[in-house]
């Protein structure tokens, strides 16, 4: 055991390692004439910049006394009437033409950063469900006594485990996709799931023969069937064990899904690589984004650290 | 399970072998019937047969040859249930086997809510009753973690009469416990046998075998050698090789620790 002064210099010379990291980082920021815009990146994230509110048709403008703008339009038209606005770009009776900015508004939404991340987390928690199904499906597979279920799970982790995620992401998308006619979406999470599926078979198949044979041995003793057994006595404590691998391998997940980007997915990466080319701020982009993955990735493992203790009450 | 089954024999084995296989023959021949309300305890040198004979009696091991009936249904027929059977037969382990994500009260009440499928409040009353009759009602919400090896195998014994069974099946229960411990189980086990339950005790505890059971069996490398009243057995044992094992058991220093 540690003396409560050695882990405070300890801590100590930690921070400082870190402070030196971070601070030759800034300076090589800095040698490379790099000039940082940290403002740049904001609308990317949140745009609060206003909006116009454009002409519906050729016409004339009419301002009331409470400031409600009428549009009448010269083909007769039921005339556009805007009550809600911040600033008004014209005055009474002018003439208006189709598309021209007649007033604008506050109204902050996401930018492509702020999508891109919602995408990320939909993609990847979408994909974490089915993953985890399959795992289970072809885990179970995997440790049952039926020669065909067993070949085939096999089959299906060698062969998934043994080809890269990019691969198998223009597989399904440009061949399966075509042949079943799916969405970017549904293939982006199909790949996901199938790769991830794979490796969550192992861990789980693990977890099932951690759980000591005598366990379903006394469930089966009262009268369970193999189902029954394995449903209330095996794979709880099964899922138990599998936590903590099955936290690494999602948070593998959410990395993982970054490579979805190459179907035109507009996830985060990709929102990334669209901001850079706009804000011409590659560092502060690349930074961010890597900020918000593990963001993600950090809360995910957080959430299954919580779980994994309230499972422990039984230790 | 309605049966009309109310013959005298709870289980007749006939003629049973069984190979495992490496060819290793570990029962052989072996014959045995225990009535309704009896108490069989199987004795016998490690390696000799006893714990395989006794978890033929739920199928846990399959048989080679012969046949089991127990209460009246034939074990190896297609048409049996096994899980239904198994229903009938509780069972306890040398190493209680209680599951450890569930607590004291929730291992008992496992069965017959998920496959009895029981309301939950019969469940938990009947249940509850049970952890008291095993003098456990304090330490029911416990984790199998927290409790003491003597009071797991209560719990373990409380969980195989959940299903109300008419056979109860043990496997050396007293074996993994310490000394201390054993007399508590051992209790428990003699209380069922005043209520007339139905039991087979594979065990070591000669004691206990010659003042709870009605009969005792010698196995001795897979075959049934005698099959008696206790006190042939131990009183006045004729066949050489129960003399030796008993010889070697009284002598050694394990069973000082014993009460006899």
């Amino acid at each position: 055991m540690q003396s409560k002064s050695g882990r405070w210099v300890g801590h100590g010379i930690y921070a400082l390692l870190m402070f030196t990291l971070v601070g030759a980082i800034y300076l090589s920021g800095k040698s490379i004439n790099y000039n940082w815009h940290w403002d740049r990146l904001w609308p990317y994230v949140i745009n609060t910049e206003m909006q116009d509110i454009p002409a519906e048709s050729d016409g004339t403008a009419l301002i009331a006394d409470n400031g409600t703008i009428t549009i009448e339009f010269d083909n007769g038209d039921t005339p556009q009437i805007i009550t809600q606005y911040d600033n008004k770009l014209i005055s009474n009776g002018d003439l208006i033409f189709q598309g021209d900015s007649v007033a604008q508004f506050n109204n902050w939404r996401f930018g492509p950063l702020a999508l891109g991340l919602w995408m990320t987390i939909k993609i990847s928690f979408v994909s974490l469900f089915f993953a985890l199904l399959l795992g289970l499906v072809f885990g179970l597979m995997r440790v049952s006594n039926n020669t065909v279920a067993r070949d085939l799970a096999f089959t299906y982790v060698e062969v998934i485990r043994g080809t890269p995620l990019l691969i198998q992401i223009f597989i399904v998308y440009f061949f399966i996709g075509t042949v079943l006619d799916l969405d970017k979406f549904t293939a982006g999470v199909a790949a996901l799931s199938i790769f991830t599926g794979a490796y969550v078979v192992e861990i789980i198949r693990a977890g099932i023969q951690a759980v000591p044979v005598s366990q379903m041995e006394a469930a089966r003793s009262t009268g369970m069937t193999y189902y029954q057994a394995m449903t209330y006595v095996v794979l709880p404590q099964a899922f138990k064990r599998s936590l903590p691998p099955l936290a690494g391998q999602f948070i593998n997940l959410i990395k993982d899904s970054s490579l979805v980007s190459v179907i035109a997915i507009t996830d985060l990466t990709k929102a990334g690589r669209e901001v850079v080319s706009g804000s011409f701020a590659p560092f502060e982009v690349w930074f961010t984004v890597a900020a918000l993955y593990l963001l993600l990735t950090g809360s995910l493992s957080w959430a299954i650290q919580q779980l994994e203790k309230r499972l422990s009450a039984s230790d | 399970m309605t049966r009309e089954y109310t013959g005298d024999d709870m289980i007749v084995a006939t003629h049973i072998d069984k190979f495992y296989p490496n060819g290793c023959h570990a029962l052989k021949d072996v014959s045995v019937t225990v009535k309704r309300g009896e108490v069989v305890a199987i004795i016998g040198p490690s390696g000799s047969g006893k714990s395989t004979l006794l978890r033929t009696f739920n199928q846990f091991e399959e048989i080679s040859a012969g046949s089991i009936m127990v209460d009246g249904v034939d074990m190896y027929d297609k048409a049996t249930d096994i899980n239904q059977l198994r229903e009938n037969i509780g069972m306890v382990f040398q190493s209680f086997n209680l599951f450890p994500h569930k607590t004291a009260l929730e291992n008992v009440m496992l069965a017959p809510l998920k496959v009895a499928k029981r309301p939950l409040k019969e469940v938990e009353a009947q249940s509850t009753l049970l952890m008291k009759q095993v003098g456990l009602s304090e330490r029911m919400n416990n984790y199998p973690s927290h409790l003491s090896g003597g009071q797991q195998q209560r719990v373990a014994i409380a969980r195989a009469l959940a299903m109300t069974p008419d056979l109860m099946l043990f496997d050396e229960p007293t074996s993994a416990l310490d000394p201390e411990m054993v007399g508590e189980v051992l209790d428990v086990i003699k209380g069922l046998a005043k209520v007339g339950m139905t039991m087979v005790i594979v065990t070591h505890e000669m004691g206990f075998a010659k003042e709870v059971a009605d009969r005792v069996v010698f196995m001795e490398d897979g075959a049934l050698l005698i099959d008696d009243i206790p006190s042939k057995i131990f009183d006045a044992p004729a066949h050489p090789r129960l003399k030796q094992f008993l010889a070697k058991v009284f002598n050694s220093t394990w069973v000082i620790k014993v009460r006899i």
